[in-house]
């Protein structure tokens, strides 16, 4: 009973998706369509599309990641639905209350809205309350959702255990599934990010409803604006990688994936790597301390080396001369993991910050990232789909 | 600067995918039998370690030379005072007072002597990016309301120079723009 409700509510969540991706995809053309002046869009219908696009893009592949490891952590702990449906009823609520303030308020702050131009009203007075709070509601969301499944996920691995801790001394008596680990470090940053947003929208409705007796720091607005932003966008492409270690040898036939001190090392690395690399957002912005921006280039290059020689070159040695039951699910994965490091390789090339001196903000930016989501994360997801939906896996979790 | 970049990572990007395509290629030819990769836990620790190798000699190259440090220890010889504010610039040689921000109608710089932009913000955020000529990005820093942002440069080329608000800052930021010459 438990599992059917699960199965539906996780179909429910791909349709949802895919509805939105849909849509997203239209909005993203539109807007080439009318830079390309084929078509001619007011600016702030262009901008109020772009700012739609861009957090409707990052919330829709954020909670597809979150279902697909809700769906295969079942097969080690018991999960809440309560909770699932909460994360779902909310991400539904804040979309709406996002699309109300960008189409009918005309907010059009940008995916990034940072501070503080939501409080530079140019757009209807409620739609800066309505925009907030939107990006509230779904954070809160998520937030009930990754608390739950860390909490179940403690219950039966304490935290040393889930962070496989003992793989660091030699002959572990107990083994942590690869996929127990990557969840529980990307539910750590993930937890961590929204704790931010939180902080970050706290100090947003300080000075809204203060009259303008209390004026937030730009500088430490933006900072929180991006470990937010920067660090969300990058976990639900981590959340793809949890998917890929518990259904990329499964599905090919293979033995499944073991966690070894190398793998539990990478992954503990990544964990510090990930929530600092945020940095590498304020590079031109000179105030910054200097030291925080060698950090943001320092764990922005070292964030990459776990990600190359433990998960990509795993992929790549578990292929390597090796008869894999190919299907579409695992090409998807293959070329997904292909995808995630040419756009990789477009994000280190970026985060020199000699390089960003003259590629910040400029259209290389959008480049890797979208090649990293379009060709790396989104297919990670839409291999689960085609798993979730296929027949022959029919059985799982 | 930027065609070199754009080659960097075609060349990688390519690499990448040929790997990608043999390893692919490998698995189908490989029948029933696992031949799989031959010690590949020594692989792995080489792989690391070239990797980590390239990428410490990339930024013990690349960081001394970050735009924080560039002619640091020379004086500018020209101060040019910028606030930004939705939709434009204000430029000045003299400071401007944010209660009635006036700037200089033109503002001409000397080629091949050190200039030093004070940029801040009157409102939100914008970036304040210089184009040369021929269109190409060659400096930048941001515009911070209550901050300023230092961004010191030295002009080879005489000319217009362009300067784009690289931040969106709102339903025309398309249009900030604003210009100076270098003699």
């Amino acid at each position: 009973m438990e599992s059917i409700k699960l199965r539906k509510i996780t179909s429910l969540w791909i349709l949802i998706v895919l509805v939105l991706f849909i849509v997203n995809i239209v909005l993203g053309i539109l807007m080439r369509l009318n830079q390309g002046e084929i078509i001619h869009q007011s600016p702030i219908t262009f901008y109020a599309n772009m700012t739609t696009h861009g957090l409707t893009q990052i919330g829709i592949w954020f909670v597809a990641g979150m279902a697909a490891v809700n769906y295969l952590l079942q097969r080690y702990v018991k999960t809440s639905y309560s909770a699932n449906v909460v994360a779902m009823v909310l991400t539904v609520i804040g979309i709406l209350m996002l699309w109300a303030s960008t189409y009918i308020g005309k907010f059009h702050a940008g995916w990034t809205f940072l501070y503080p131009l939501p409080l530079k009203i140019m757009w209807a007075k409620w739609a800066t309350p309505m925009f907030l709070g939107s990006i509230l509601v779904m954070g809160v969301g998520w937030l009930t959702w990754s608390v739950s499944m860390m909490t179940q996920l403690l219950k039966k691995y304490p935290l040393t255990r889930a962070l496989a801790w003992q793989h660091f001394k030699k002959n572990p008596s107990t083994q942590t599934p690869p996929f127990i680990l990557i969840s529980m470090i990307t539910l750590i940053g993930i937890i961590a990010c929204l704790l931010g947003a939180v902080l970050l929208l706290a100090m947003y409705s300080a000075e809204y409803f203060s009259n303008g007796t209390f004026v937030n720091d730009a500088l430490l607005m933006k900072n929180l604006t991006f470990f937010f932003g920067h660090t969300i966008a990058n976990e639900m492409l981590y959340l793809g990688l949890a998917v890929i270690y518990e259904l990329f040898p499964e599905v090919g036939g293979r033995p499944k994936w073991k966690t070894t001190w190398y793998v539990a090392l990478a992954w503990n690395c990544t964990l510090v790597f990930i929530l600092t690399a945020f940095f590498h957002h304020l590079y031109m912005d000179f105030v910054q301390p200097v030291g925080f921006q060698i950090v943001g280039q320092i764990a922005s290059y070292m964030a990459s080396l776990p990600a190359a020689s433990v998960t990509i070159f795993s992929v790549l040695v578990a292929v390597y001369r090796t008869p894999i039951k190919w299907s579409l699910t695992n090409l998807l994965f293959f070329i997904g993991v292909a995808g995630w490091v040419i756009g990789g390789l477009g994000a280190v090339i970026d985060v020199t910050i000699t390089n960003n001196f003259v590629l910040h903000n400029t259209l290389w930016v959008p480049a890797h990232f979208h090649t990293y989501n379009a060709l790396g994360n989104v297919l990670f997801s839409l291999a689960f789909f085609h798993w979730f939906f296929n027949p022959i896996y029919q059985g799982h979790p | 600067m930027q065609n070199s970049i754009l080659m960097l990572f075609l060349v990688l990007a390519a690499l990448s995918a040929l790997v990608f395509t043999f390893v692919f290629i490998s698995s189908k030819k490989a029948g029933m039998s696992v031949q799989g990769l031959s010690n590949p836990l020594r692989k792995r620790f080489w792989f690391l370690l070239i990797l980590f190798v390239v990428l410490g000699i990339f930024a013990s190259v690349t960081i001394p030379r970050s735009p924080y440090f560039l002619f640091a220890d020379e004086n500018p010889s020209r101060v040019v005072h910028v606030a930004a504010m939705q939709f434009a610039f204000i430029m000045s040689e003299k400071a401007i007072d944010p209660k009635s921000p006036v700037g200089e109608a033109s503002i001409e710089l000397p080629a091949n002597e050190l200039v030093e932009f004070r940029v801040t913000s009157l409102d939100v955020n914008h970036g304040f990016a210089i184009y040369d000529q021929s269109n190409r990005l060659i400096a930048q820093t941001q515009a911070m309301p209550g901050y300023v942002n230092r961004l010191r440069w030295k002009f080879k080329e005489p000319g217009k120079y362009t300067i784009l608000c690289l931040e969106f800052c709102g339903m025309a930021h398309q249009v900030m723009r604003s210009s100076f010459t270098v003699k």
